[in-house]
């Protein structure tokens, strides 16, 4: 009956003495899909991940359970590891080796046949568009080189579940372009992926489906793009002084929602046509009318406790 | 339960046998650099020490003291080269470079990789004490052909400081304490256990402390192997080295595993 699922988790939690890293967490990931999770820092992504492939211990509980393609973390982790790519936020790798000696060390960790291996790198250095880096020393890599090679490394094994923690925070929009169409060409092999991440617009481009966390918690679970249609309203008008915000505050009809919790005041509504009104009374550059997108939403739940306590 | 024998994920021999050889790998990338020092380094002390005191101590527990200093300083070699890895170069795999986070993303438990670093460590021994022996029997300063021997001595007083040295290392926050350990523990092992002077001469009291340094457990076959000079005592020394290894290995594994799996 599992079998469809990739991962189920069921009522996690995990405490570092009286810090509560995840509360009560459960979400299944179908195979073969692109599951996401988002939230802000210290939101507990980065523990989930490592409790599911075995680095993190979770708290006993009567109701838990954490099932990976069938094996449970605590118990088999190297079974789990075995037949998993990782890719960890830091890019921990081995700065004593150059690039091509570092897979090659890594895949004999997986018991590859070196002929094997040999044939396997030169394809994924040739996949993540590094091979001309193969005899370069890892300090001598840019950042979106090393996180290539970081990916190159969790594929070595040809993975069924590739688990990427922040795979581009930190890196140009190039880079994160290619290392998405990367991600979708996988996800297309069949491969299931499990990703971290608090780039909307990362969610929106690879994920099939999302959980949104704050403070341990689950928030929200669904499509990205349904998500958005059913939780926020469709157009935000974006005012970046609070000079300008105070010239149209008057105005500002009771049915829109107004978010002052960012730096930019928001002003959402429905209706396209309640902005522009507004920003009769603004001189461009005062104000940014667009679509609300997943990052509003996420504003809009993980936002929602901030605004309450002020 | 899901071993080898289900083909799941590589047998422990063969993880750990990765893991020795990632250092492996590490240490034979620089082979002139890595693998020289250890040559020059005996000649230096002998050339120093050996035959400047050579010239005031003709005899030295009734052999002659070139023989006596060469007999034990294989096993120094071994001891320093082995404490340096599992202090200095685990803290640096551990805190700093962050090897063991990039190691653990594959089918590697923490016990595969502390395994794997004490028996390349042990290697690291064999080598060391290796070369020492070369170099003094190319001299003819130890009898041959038992003296050749030596280095598998020197692998278990690698694999036996490697153990104490991760023990030392799983307490230790800050690198600069390991000078604590090398200046306070290992340095006046060196001149307390045998190498430099016989532990008999020593007073009554410090007789006894000598009989707990490691150190002292692993000169005494070399020497006894060396001299072809046999008693039952040697049966002790051996599981003395058991015994200390495996009372250091246990408790450091379990230590670094809290550290690293939270």
């Amino acid at each position: 009956m599992e079998e469809k699922e990739a991962i189920i988790l069921q009522n996690i939690n995990k405490c570092f003495g009286s810090f509560t890293a995840v509360k009560d967490l459960s979400f299944s990931v179908p195979q073969s899909i692109c599951f996401g999770l988002l939230g802000p820092n210290g939101a507990g992504k980065t523990t989930t991940m490592k409790m599911i492939y075995g680095v993190s211990k979770r708290d006993y509980g009567k109701t838990e359970k954490m099932s990976v393609f069938g094996f449970d973390p605590q118990k088999d982790s190297l079974a789990i590891k075995f037949f998993s790519g990782v890719v960890p936020q830091e890019n921990n790798l081995d700065e004593e080796l150059n690039v091509e000696e570092n897979l090659k060390v890594f895949a004999r960790f997986y018991g590859i046949p070196k002929k094997e291996a040999t044939k396997r790198i030169a394809e994924l250095l040739n996949f993540m568009e590094l091979s001309e880096k193969q005899h370069s020393r890892i300090q001598e890599l840019s950042g979106g080189m090393k996180r290539r090679l970081v990916i190159a490394r969790a594929l070595l094994n040809n993975p069924k579940l590739l688990i990427l923690d922040e795979p581009t925070t930190g890196l140009d929009p190039q880079v994160r372009h290619l290392i998405w169409e990367k991600l979708r060409n996988l996800k297309r092999q069949g491969m299931t992926i499990l990703l971290t991440t608090h780039y909307m617009d990362e969610a929106f481009q690879i994920c099939d489906r999302i959980i949104i966390m704050n403070r341990g918690e689950k928030i929200l679970e669904g499509n990205p793009h349904a998500l958005v249609n059913a939780n926020i309203e469709p157009f935000v008008l974006e005012i970046n002084s609070m000079v300008s915000f105070q010239k149209i505050k008057a105005n500002i009809p009771a049915i829109t929602r107004v978010d002052e919790s960012a730096d930019v005041i928001r002003i959402y509504s429905r209706e396209q046509l309640t902005l522009e009104t507004l920003t009769k009374k603004l001189k461009p550059g005062e104000y940014y009318l667009r679509q609300s997108n997943l990052e509003d939403l996420f504003l809009k739940t993980t936002g929602s406790t901030l605004n309450a306590l002020q | 339960m899901h071993s080898s024998n289900n083909r799941l994920y590589p047998s422990t021999f063969n993880r750990i046998y990765s893991v020795w050889f990632r250092h492996f790998r590490v240490y034979t990338k620089n082979l002139i650099s890595n693998g020289l020092p250890p040559f020059l380094e005996p000649l230096v002390f002998l050339a120093g020490i050996g035959l400047g005191m050579n010239r005031y101590i003709d005899q030295m527990a009734g052999i002659p003291y070139i023989t006596f200093l060469a007999t034990g300083l294989p096993i120094t070699a071994a001891m320093f080269t082995s404490a340096f890895e599992l202090t200095y170069g685990t803290f640096i795999r551990l805190e700093f470079d962050r090897v063991y986070d990039g190691m653990l993303a594959a089918p590697l438990n923490v016990k595969d990789m502390m395994l794997g670093e004490i028996l390349w460590a042990g290697t690291k021994g064999l080598f060391f004490s290796f070369a020492v022996t070369i170099v003094v029997a190319a001299f003819g300063f130890i009898p041959l052909p038992w003296s050749l021997f030596t280095p598998v001595i020197g692998f278990l007083t690698g694999i036996m400081f490697a153990s104490f040295s991760l023990l030392i290392t799983t307490f230790v926050k800050n690198i600069n304490h390991f000078n604590f350990y090398f200046t306070g523990f290992l340095s006046p092992m060196f001149f307390f256990s045998g190498v430099v002077f016989p532990i008999e001469n020593l007073p009554p009291a410090l007789r006894i402390i000598a009989e707990f340094f490691p150190l002292t457990h692993v000169v005494r076959p070399t020497r006894a192997l060396c001299l072809g000079d046999y008693s039952p005592v040697l049966f002790l020394d051996f599981l003395f080295i058991v015994v200390f290894t495996l009372f250091s290995v246990w408790p450091a594994i379990y230590r670094i595993e809290r550290r690293l799996i939270k």
